[in-house]
């Protein structure tokens, strides 16, 4: 009720202030156009400095501004141009502008609130930007491959090569054990679910964990990079703390294309290309005599006729060499009072393994209607289908999966022997499996279809020149339905050895998210501008609902794949369900000329996943920016800033619940109490961050920077402890505790050349954190959920250690295993880097995304299960017997790797054709492009397995960089051509 | 522009500005009004068994309180049978089988640990049905005594458990109180066993009381013991055994008059043979799609369970020349031998396989919990230490005869205590083997774990089991923690 009444108060404050005394005023009119020549600039922004009077170009790049009688100063601004500013003189009533190419985005703006953004300038925090044209040059599978070295403050890493996405991202460090552990995505306004629904497989392929092992696809794979117009990732918490107690792990903000004013543009896009291993795995060499004492006399036929027989399964599986594409069409254009972009996209990915890949089909249409005067609607929707075949990989104990299977079948085995009938020979090497039989008869298919949908009003219900009220309201939807199908047919060698043979599963996922705020924002520039005030309040609310559900059915009618075709099924289905309301205001202070900023702002809010439902958390932010003007230069500018800020991280739906359990048997039902009790007063965790930086640009504008260190605490956090086992529970959650991580993150542009011919834009990210477990309420050490295999190295929660950290037996300095488990690894790396060039010389252009990784460790479980079996293909060598000292003494050292690695993530070249060749085809083409690109295309690492970015179990909060077989990696070329009509 | 439209202007300002403001206000009143309050609909919560439950509700729970019965039940078959040399497990995927299992040391935070949170779980189910049936306002005075005294029974029944895992190093009893508070004082297992006596006789006046039937169903393995009167039979036969157990671990030498009054009132029967032998209570399971299966039920080609060699070897013969029927009858030879770590297993236990194919496990095998057969030794045990020793050996007579195919025992009235107790604890493991480590309890009972098979130097039998290390941390007691501290 306090807030309530806080509220109140303040939609007081706003109606208060003097809406009169308006002074009198004239009229300006003048052009906008792109610097050294005459193409107008449509949409441009054009404002009086010191008041709140602007207006926007027209198609033609032609303005008409009210402005005050007497000298005024003007500025002109679009997205992708530096601003230009004039001085009008009181009689003068015509003015030009002509702005410059913005190649290192010194301009633009970042977000501060729900509906207020300021000049990236001014920036309080430090926030990660990305343009739309840099993510889509080169073909990404999804969203994050894209992102990949070209942000700092971001740890980006796929979990395995299966296609069409599956990464992790991580803003600035693990933050929580059992709280959600993604960033929030949010798209055109519209909260975006990045859900990751098991398939299932883990149930047929015997996993360990059963969910977390199945590759599945975090469903920001969703999000069409075409469609992208820009990122802005918020990092701190400061930034992010605008969205409250789902921001703890940043914000991902994604703003799509509209249309602009103009005639309609089409743009043809055609992507054709092919994705390759890009690494394979040897195998121990056999002897006649080796394999018979082994494998014993049967396996003696694969050595007639060929003495030493060698078959790389990797070669033999992994073989799919179908062509890849991409079709894309945009259309946009519009009117003064109508605009539009229509995008549509049809994609297939084809994966190295037979049967897998990722298609898309993707409609967006998005709509800019002025309905008044004052009052604009922006309509923001797309449709996405997305298809996924995951295929057969990572830990799996019915060599069900390839690599798996290929540790424990010797190379003198051909994976493509056949029988006279063409059937394949019945495993005589001692595992019931043959990976090609399995990609050729296993199904392990996803559907997606998706919509989300927002609408944004923004009417601008007074300006006076020196206020102006704004109110924003927005609503949005994000609905998607998962299903998966998945068959194992009782004729595969691995299901004929089960008791109920053959597995048919059909899994739902149905998800929404629904959101609405409605904002007020006040703008005041007293008298000339040496001061403004920017005062904005609104609420906000979001449902989130989760439904996933699954049918099971082993023992199959032989040939059949329905789940009604078996005698033995089972389901399960699970629905979560969190409303969160929430009220905030802020307050931003422009002084000095607007060189120095000053913000703070509020946000209360309850939800309904909180012990207390009725109960308001507060996250507080308070931030300021000091811009030291002309310091190294005209033109030049230094930016300390400042900024302290919270969020939160919501409990999980369950936590606050204690369920009985309900065993059934004989056709009854039971009630039990069940092991896990919840917490009726579990709340939010806490991140409680303070970010210093210095930005600044200088060499006009040729060079810029962003440095910036945190120190980020999360508090109170999602823990479980053990009750004594005699009060009949086995875990309770609780609150409690603190993890911190610093680091240092940096980002630095260059334009070493920029000729009107010759342009080269060069561009580093440097990310660094650590982390520390300070505090766990009392907790003895623990292994976290997902923590890895016991005994093989595991992520293990300690005070006074990263949260990183990897625990296991090591060795001692008498060469005896360690009696209790040590640190052996830390899974973080030391640092990131990324490296971005782009070279334009006239129509040519050259670009290139190196990604670098020094550090972390990875537990090689594949050579394990290679030793395992003893196929290792550097059995008996020195190296070996290294390793084989740890297999046999449960010593994990020699299976611990450095993870560093420098890849070629995107290389892209490519030429305009020239106009006179476009011209000369006729068809209405206005302009051309062909590029050549690649992802991938080198790595260079220390590692031995196949690739040091890999984690078995994919969803975990703390990320355990486990490599059990994973699906290999690849490397992609595209020949990409795009026409302009 | 003049004065006037100037205000004219400043007029439609105030009056848009006044707009906008109420249309966040009125925004702010709708959010303000949100209903947060989400139930979860994945499974019924704990309220739903907390204040007054219905009758619906408690007859439920006492369906839960049958199910948790079988907590810990296949550990404890597997478990208790290799501490007492009945099997091994010979899989070769977890080191402990052959080595902590068998060789020691125990580990409290793993195995060792074991046989307990599982039946403190049930107790938590109980005692929370128990303050339910408390509260209960829709159900007769009969139907809440009868309830209880079903509750009661089962709830001794895991306590006596307890303490039979527990042994010196104790186990707490007074565990109904909130999660929040400090944990039940540790207690003797001695006492702990009392208070299942106490326990069970306290049932047995509630089930007296309680009216013709219970207001809830019973799940398979329950026949022919499903109303007040004849659930009381089997109450009297668990309470006949935790005498005996009493008698036997603690010397209580009141216990065995106890136990033979008990035992009267039990459903012990010699007639029916051999049919009769099977009647009584097991743990029920169906193996029935989302319902539980036997736990140790495997193929013949399955690495894991094998019978220990001493007994295939230990089988008495009968007057064909051809073993004890009840080893033919619950083991068969491998295809081939396994041998890990210096252990060879030739046979495997089939007693929960399809006896006319026992190559096939049979998922829906029930684990007899007390039957006849054993309350027929019980009752041997009992007469012979209460004076009636010719009617003991008629007792073993008739499981010897009846169930194993032999002739009768060569015992007499005259035969010394050590003799009996041979014949005695032969009939109970060849009667009881892998179903609840009758081999490792009965030799802990009579002193003779020295007289267990040790199959590989520095092998040892363990005496008992730990309290797990959650519980010591719980306490804040140095670990292994016992009673003593």
């Amino acid at each position: 009720m306090r807030i309530r009444r806080m509220l109140f108060a303040l939609a007081a404050i706003l109606a208060l202030p003097q809406l009169a005394a308006a002074q009198e005023t004239r009229q300006i009119t003048g052009k906008v156009t792109v610097v050294g020549g005459e193409v107008p600039i449509a949409g441009a922004i054009v404002s009086v400095e010191g008041t709140t009077m602007e207006t926007r170009t027209n198609n033609d790049g032609d303005f008409r501004l009210i402005v005050y009688t007497g000298q005024v100063i003007v500025q002109a601004r679009a997205i992708g141009y530096k601003r230009a500013v004039q001085t009008v003189q009181g009689d003068q009533s015509t003015v030009n502008f002509s702005l410059e190419r913005d190649v290192l985005q010194i301009e633009g703006v970042v977000v501060t609130g729900q509906a207020t953004t300021i000049d990236r300038r001014s920036a309080t925090t430090a926030v990660a930007h990305v343009s739309g044209d840099a993510l889509n040059t080169v073909a990404a599978p999804t969203l994050q491959n894209a992102l990949v070295g070209r942000v700092s403050g971001v740890n980006i890493q796929s979990n395995s090569g299966a296609p069409g996405g599956g990464l992790q991202m991580q803003v600035r460090g693990n933050n929580t054990i059992l709280g959600s552990f993604d960033p929030l995505y949010v798209v055109d306004g519209v909260l975006y679910s990045n859900q990751t629904i098991a398939s299932g497989r883990g149930a047929i392929s015997a996993a360990a964990f059963t969910a977390a092992e199945d590759d599945g696809v975090s469903r920001v794979a969703d999000i069409n990079p075409a469609n992208i117009e820009s990122i802005e990732i918020l990092k701190g918490a400061a930034a992010s703390s605008i969205y409250g107690s789902k921001a703890a792990n940043g914000v991902v903000i994604i703003k799509t294309k509209r249309g602009q004013v103009g005639a309609p543009r089409v743009t043809v896009r055609q992507r054709v290309g092919q994705f390759q291993p890009s690494k394979d795995l040897d195998s121990r060499h056999w002897t006649r005599d080796e394999a018979i004492a082994k494998y014993g006399a049967g396996v003696a036929h694969w050595f007639d006729g060929n003495s030493s027989p060698y078959f790389n399964h990797f070669d033999q599986v992994f073989s799919n060499d179908k062509l890849s594409y991409e079709t894309g069409i945009d259309v946009s254009g519009g009117s003064e009072f109508t605009r539009y972009f229509v995008g549509g996209t049809w994609k297939r990915d084809e994966g190295i393994e037979p049967g897998t890949g990722f298609g898309r089909q993707n409609l967006r249409v998005n709509v800019d209607q002025t309905i008044a005067e004052k009052f604009q609607m922006q309509v923001s929707t797309v449709f996405n289908r997305a298809e996924h075949e995951r295929g057969w990989n990572n830990n799996c104990n019915n060599f069900a999966c390839h690599g798996y299977a290929f540790a424990y079948t010797p190379s003198f085995v051909d994976l493509n022997a056949r029988d006279a009938n063409g059937n394949f020979l019945t495993p005589d090497w001692g595992i019931q499996a043959n990976s090609i039989q399995t990609t050729e008869l296993a199904r392990n298919e996803e559907e997606t279809n998706r919509f989300t949908g927002g609408i944004n009003l923004n009417w601008d219900a007074v300006n006076t020149g020196t206020q102006t009220l704004r109110v924003v309201a927005a609503t949005g939807l994000d609905a998607f339905q998962q299903n998966n199908n998945l068959w194992t047919p009782n004729e595969l060698f691995f299901e004929r050895s089960q008791t109920l043979p053959g597995v048919a599963i059909e899994g739902d996922g149905l998800s929404r998210i629904f959101n609405w705020n409605v904002n007020a924002i006040h703008n005041f520039i007293p008298g000339g501008g040496s001061w403004s005030l920017n005062t904005s309040a609104g609420i906000q609310f979001g449902e989130n609902y989760l439904k996933t559900s699954r049918i099971t059915t082993t023992n199959l009618v032989p040939g059949q794949q329905n789940v009604g075709q078996g005698t033995n099924t089972t389901g399960t289905e699970n629905l979560t369900k969190e409303r969160t309301i929430a009220f905030y205001g802020q307050e931003e202070v422009r002084l000095f000329d607007e060189t120095l900023l000053l913000q703070a702002g509020l946000r209360a809010e309850r939800s309904s996943v909180n012990g207390d439902i009725d109960k308001y958390y507060v996250f507080p932010k308070v931030s300021a920016s000091y811009r030291i003007l002309d310091v190294l230069g005209q033109g030049s500018e230094i930016k300390p800033r400042i900024a302290y800020g919270e969020t939160g991280n919501l409990p999980g739906f369950n936590q606050k619940f204690t369920l009985l359990g309900t065993p059934q048997l004989g056709g009854l039902t039971g009630f039990t109490v069940a092991g896990a009790s919840g917490s009726a007063i579990v709340a939010p965790e806490r991140v409680k961050e303070i970010e210093v930086g210095i930005d600044g640009l200088a060499m006009d504008g040729r060079l810029t920077w962003e440095l910036t260190g945190f120190n980020r605490n999360t508090t109170n956090l999602l823990l479980q402890r053990v009750p004594a086992p005699s009060t009949g529970f086995s875990s309770q959650v609780f609150n409690g505790g603190k993890i911190a991580n610093r680091g240092f993150e940096a980002g630095i542009g260059v334009t070493p050349v920029q000729r009107s011919n010759l342009i080269w834009v060069s561009r580093a990210t440097y990310t660094m954190y650590r982390s520390e477990v300070k505090d766990l309420a009392g907790l003895p050490a623990f292994r976290p959920p997902l923590s890895g295999f016991g005994g093989l190295g595991v992520t293990f929660i300690e005070v006074g250690e990263p949260i990183t950290q990897l625990v296991g037996r090591a060795f001692d300095e008498n060469g005896e295993r360690t009696s209790t488990d040590v640190q052996i690894g830390n899974t973080a790396p030391d640092f990131r880097m990324g490296f971005t060039n782009d070279i334009s010389y006239k129509a040519l252009n050259f670009s290139a995304v190196l990604d670098y990784q020094k550090g972390g460790d990875i537990i090689n479980l594949t050579q394990f299960l290679y030793d395992d079996a003893g196929t290792s293909h550097d059995y008996g060598s020195p190296e070996w017997e290294y390793r084989m000292k740890g297999y046999n003494n449960g010593v994990m050292t020699p299976y611990i790797e450095d993870a560093s690695f420098l890849k070629l993530r995107e290389v892209s070249v490519g030429m305009a054709l020239p106009d006179s060749w476009v011209a000369r085809a006729g068809l209405g083409i206005k302009s051309a492009r062909v590029n050549l690109t690649g992802r991938d295309l080198l790595t260079w690492q220390k590692y031995t397995g196949l690739d040091p970015e890999v984690a078995n179990l994919g969803s975990a909060a703390i990320r355990n960089n486990l490599d059990v077989a994973a699906y290999p990696p690849s490397r992609s070329f595209f020949l990409d051509i795009s026409l302009g009509f | 522009m003049t004065i006037i439209s100037r205000r004219l202007r400043a007029a439609r300002m105030r009056r848009r500005a006044a707009g906008a403001v109420a249309a966040v206000i009125g925004a702010v009143l709708i959010g303000a009004c949100a209903d947060l309050e989400i139930d979860n609909v994945n499974a019924p919560t704990s309220e739903t068994l907390t204040g007054a439950p219905t009758r619906a509700v408690l007859a439920r729970t006492a369906i839960g309180v049958q199910t948790e019965a079988k907590n810990d039940l296949g550990g404890e078959i597997q478990q208790w049978g290799i501490y007492g040399r009945e099997g091994w497990n010979l899989n070769g995927n977890d080191p402990r089988e052959t080595g902590e299992e068998i060789s020691g040391p125990q580990e409290p935070g793993g195995r060792a640990g074991g046989s307990w949170s599982g039946k403190y779980g049930a107790i938590r189910t109980i005692n929370t049905y128990l303050t339910g049936l408390g509260l209960a306002t829709d159900m007769t005075p009969e139907e809440v005594s009868a309830s209880q005294g079903f509750a009661k029974t089962l709830k001794a029944w895991h306590l006596h458990k307890l303490a039979i895992r527990s042994g010196p190093v104790g186990m707490p009893i007074d565990v109904d109180r909130p999660i929040e508070a400090e944990p039940a004082p540790l207690v003797t297992s001695e006492a702990a066993m009392e208070a299942a006596s106490a326990m069970l006789d306290e049932a047995l006046a509630d089930l007296q009381a309680g009216g013709a039937s219970f207001p809830f169903a019973f799940v398979p393995g329950f026949e022919g013991f499903e109303t007040p009167s004849s659930f009381a039979k089997f109450n009297r036969a668990l309470a006949a055994k935790v005498y005996v157990h009493r008698a036997t671990f603690y010397s209580c030498a009141a216990c065995w008059a106890q136990a033979a009054t008990a035992m009267s009132a039990s459903f012990v029967s010699a007639s029916g043979l051999p049919g009769s032998l099977k009647d009584g209570v097991y743990y029920g399971y169906t193996g029935d799609p989302g319902e539980a299966a036997n736990p140790v039920s495997e193929t013949l080609d399955n690495n894991r369970y094998w019978v220990h060699p001493s007994i295939i070897t230990g089988a008495q013969l009968r007057g064909s020349g051809e073993p004890d029927l009840r080893l033919t009858s619950k083991t068969f030879p491998a295809a081939a031998p396994r041998t890990l770590n210096d252990l060879t297993g030739t046979h495997k236990p089939v007693m929960y396989n399809d006896p006319d194919d026992p190559s096939i496990p049979d998922r829906g095998a029930d684990v007899p919990w007390i039957i006849n057969e054993e309350l027929l030794l019980l009752r041997a045990e009992i007469r012979w230490n209460t004076g009636d020793k010719p009617g003991a050996i008629s007792d073993i007579d008739l499981v010897r005869v009846n169930a194993g195919g032999l002739a009768p025992t060569t015992l007499t009235a005259g035969s010394s205590d050590d003799a009996f107790i041979d014949e005695l604890l032969y009939n109970r493991l060849y009667s009881l083997m892998w179903t609840q480590g009758t081999r490792w309890i009965d030799a802990r009972r009579y002193n003779r774990t020295g007289d267990l098979p040790i199959d590989r130097p520095g092998d040892v039998v363990h005496q008992h089991m730990l309290i797990p290390t959650a519980e010591c941390d719980a306490r804040g007691l140095q670990v292994p923690c016992t009673i003593g501290g």
